[in-house]
C-alpha cells in the first residue's frame, strides 16, 4: 500500500509481515540427554493473534511453551525475540502469561487467593489484589464461589480458576497449554465460546494448544501444525473465518474444509511418531 | 443419637452424636478409674505396688499448691523448649533443602547427636547453663528438633516442581516461592512431627530437672521417690499425663484448625 520506502528492513513471516511480531522464535532446538525435543522450530506471532497448535503426543508443544514461559533454555544457537528485542529464554520470567497442562491451583488457598497467585508475587497487596480478582468473578462463571477450595470444585470450574489466575497476569503474550484438556465435550464447547468472549474483550495475544482440531480452528487465527518429535512447524493454516464465530460454524464447508487439510497433516506425523517409537 | 453415615468414599461410618461425642472421654476415663480401684481394693494390692485412684486423687486435692507451681514450672520450660526446637528445625530443614553440602555434611551429624542418650547429656547441660529454667529448656529443644526438621524436609520433597515452575514464570524470587508453596506444602508433615515433638520436649524438661532444680514435675517425682512416697510418684505421673495429653492436643487442635486440606494434593 504505502509507496514511501522503508528505512527498517522488513523480515517478511507468511501473510504477516506487515506488523512486526510480538515474539518471534528462529533456530530454536532443545534437546533433554539424548532425546532432542525440538528442532529449529521457526514462530512468529502477531499482537492480539490467537494461535493455536496442534501436534502428536510428545512433539514438544509443552517444551516450547516452557521456552517461552521462560523456564527452560533452548540449544545456543536459537534467535528468540520479544517485541523485537533479542532475549534469553531467562528474560522472559515474569514477562509472559503462563496456564501449565495441570491447573496447579494450591490445595491451601481459596479460589480469590488462588487466582491472585501472581499478582501477589508482583508485589500488589491483597485487599487491591482480591479486589480485582472479585470483579473478574461472573466473567469466569465463579460468582459465590470465592471462598471455595479446589477439592470442593468440578473439573471445569478449577480450570477456570486457572485461566482467571492467568487473565490477571496481564502480560502481552498468554500460553495456553490443553486448558480444555481434560473437560468433557458440552463444558469444553461452552468454554471455548467464553475463551473466545474473554479474549476479544480483553485482546490478548494468545498462544493455545490442544489435541482438538475443531477446537485449534473453531478458537484460532492461525493454526500451527506441529511435526512428530523432533518437533517444528510443519504447517501453518491460516483460518479465515469470520469473528465473531458461532457454534455452528463447525458444520460450514470451509470449517470443514479447513479440518480436512489439518487431519491429514496431523495423521501424517502420528504415524510417523508412532513408528518412530515402536522400534 | 447415633447412626450409620453410608458415603461412597468410604467404609460406612458410625457417626456419634455430639454430646456422645464431648463426654465420651470422661465417661471412659471414669470408668476406667473405677475398675482399677475395684481392682486394687478387691486384689488387695499394696499401695506399695499400685495406690488406689482415689488415693491419688486426694493427694492432689490436699496439696494442690505443690503440684501447680511444679506444673507451671515445667511447662514453660517445654513450652520454651517446643518452640525452639520447632522454630530450629523448620529453619535446619530450609538450610538443608537449600544447600544440599551443607545437608550432606551436618545431617549425618544432628543424627549421631540424637543417638547420644539425653541422660548423659542432661549433666553436661546443666554444668554449663546452670541450674537455670533455660538450661531444661535446652534439654527440651536438643530432643524435640530433629523430628521437626526430618519431617520438614520430607515435606518440602512433595512440592510439585511444575508448580515451583509456574511461580518463577511470575516472575517469583526464592523468598516467595518458599513462603507461598514450600512451607504450606510442608505443613501436614509437620504437624505430625510437631505432635511428637511436644511429647519429646516434655520429656526433655522432666528428665533435665532430674539434674538438680527446686521446683518441677521432674523435682517432685524425684523427692517422692527417696521419701517412698508411691502415692506421690503416681500422683506426679499422672499431672504429668494431664500435660502432655494437654499439649499433644493443643498441637492436634492447630492441626486440625491449620491444615484443613488433608495431605491431597
Ligand atoms: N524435563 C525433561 N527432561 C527430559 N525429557 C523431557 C523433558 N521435558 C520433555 N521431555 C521430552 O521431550 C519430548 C516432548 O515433550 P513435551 O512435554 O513438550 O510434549 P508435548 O507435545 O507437550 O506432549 P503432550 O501433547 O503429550 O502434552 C518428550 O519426548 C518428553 O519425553
Ligand atoms: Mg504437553
Amino acid at each position: 500500500m504505502s509507496s514511501t520506502a522503508k528505512l527498517e528492513p522488513q523480515e517478511p513471516i507468511g501473510a504477516y509481515a506487515a506488523e512486526r511480531p510480538l515474539i518471534e522464535l528462529r533456530n530454536v532446538s532443545k534437546t533433554f540427554g539424548s532425546v532432542k525435543a525440538l528442532s529449529d522450530l521457526e514462530v512468529a506471532i502477531q499482537p492480539g493473534e490467537l494461535v493455536t497448535v496442534v501436534g502428536p503426543s510428545g512433539c514438544g508443544k509443552s517444551t516450547l511453551f516452557n521456552i517461552l514461559a521462560g523456564l527452560e533454555e533452548p540449544d545456543p544457537g536459537n534467535i528468540l525475540r520479544l517485541k523485537g528485542k533479542s532475549s534469553s529464554a531467562s528474560d522472559l520470567l515474569g514477562k509472559v502469561s503462563f496456564m501449565p497442562q495441570r491447573d496447579l491451583l494450591l490445595p491451601w488457598r481459596n479460589v480469590i487467593d488462588n487466582a491472585i497467585l501472581a499478582l501477589e508475587v508482583e508485589g500488589m497487596s491483597r485487599t487491591e489484589a482480591r479486589k480485582q480478582a472479585r470483579e473478574m468473578l461472573p466473567e469466569f462463571g465463579l460468582a459465590g464461589f470465592e471462598a471455595q477450595y479446589p477439592n470442593q470444585l468440578s473439573g471445569g470450574m478449577r480450570q477456570r480458576v486457572a485461566l482467571m489466575r492467568t487473565f490477571l497476569f496481564k502480560r502481552d503474550l498468554m500460553l495456553l497449554d490443553e486448558p480444555f484438556g481434560a473437560l468433557d465435550a458440552l463444558t469444553r464447547t461452552m468454554m471455548q465460546r467464553w475463551l473466545l468472549d474473554v479474549w476479544q474483550k480483553h485482546k490478548r495475544t494468545v498462544l493455545f494448544i490442544t489435541h482438538d482440531v475443531d477446537e485449534a480452528i473453531f478458537l484460532g487465527d492461525r493454526v500451527l501444525v506441529m511435526t512428530a518429535r523432533p518437533g517444528k512447524v510443519k504447517l501453518e493454516q491460516v483460518v479465515d473465518l469470520p469473528r465473531p464465530r458461532k457454534a455452528d460454524i463447525v458444520t460450514s464447508s470451509e470449517f470443514i474444509a479447513l479440518k480436512k487439510t489439518l487431519l491429514e497433516a496431523i495423521e501424517e506425523e502420528s504415524m510417523k511418531s508412532f513408528q518412530v517409537s515402536g522400534h | 443419637m447415633s447412626g450409620i453415615k453410608a458415603s461412597a468414599a468410604s467404609l460406612p461410618v458410625f457417626s456419634t452424636g455430639r454430646v456422645y461425642a464431648a463426654i465420651k472421654p470422661i465417661l471412659w476415663l471414669t470408668l476406667g478409674l473405677a475398675v482399677i480401684e475395684a481392682t486394687v481394693v478387691l486384689f488387695e494390692i499394696r499401695p506399695y505396688y499400685l495406690p488406689r485412684p482415689s488415693a491419688i486423687a486426694a493427694n492432689i486435692v490436699a496439696t494442690p499448691g505443690a503440684y501447680i507451681s511444679g506444673l507451671w514450672r515445667t511447662v514453660l520450660e517445654t513450652a520454651l523448649g517446643f518452640v525452639a526446637g520447632s522454630v530450629f528445625g523448620v529453619a535446619i530443614a530450609i538450610v538443608f533443602h537449600r544447600w544440599t553440602l551443607l545437608r550432606e555434611l551436618f545431617f549425618p551429624l544432628f543424627v549421631v547427636s540424637q543417638t547420644i542418650p539425653v541422660i548423659a547429656f542432661g549433666a553436661v547441660v546443666v554444668l554449663w547453663f546452670g541450674n537455670t529454667l533455660f538450661a531444661k529448656a535446652v534439654i527440651s529443644f536438643y530432643i524435640s528438633f530433629l523430628p521437626v526438621t526430618v519431617n520438614t524436609l520430607l515435606g518440602f520433597n512433595s512440592v510439585d516442581p511444575r508448580q515451583v515452575q509456574l511461580m518463577r514464570s511470575f516472575g517469583a524470587k526464592d523468598g516467595q516461592i518458599l513462603r507461598r508453596i514450600y512451607l504450606p506444602a510442608a505443613l501436614p508433615q509437620l504437624f505430625v512431627a510437631l505432635k511428637l515433638a511436644s511429647s519429646l520436649a516434655l520429656v526433655g524438661a522432666i528428665v533435665g530437672e532430674w539434674f538438680g532444680d527446686t521446683t518441677g514435675l521432674g523435682v517432685l517425682l524425684l523427692q517422692a521417690m527417696y521419701n517412698e512416697n508411691v502415692v506421690g510418684i503416681w500422683a506426679t505421673i499422672v499431672v504429668s499425663a494431664c500435660l502432655g495429653m494437654g499439649l499433644y492436643s493443643l498441637v492436634a487442635l492447630a492441626e486440625r484448625r491449620i491444615v484443613f486440606w488433608g495431605n491431597e494434593q
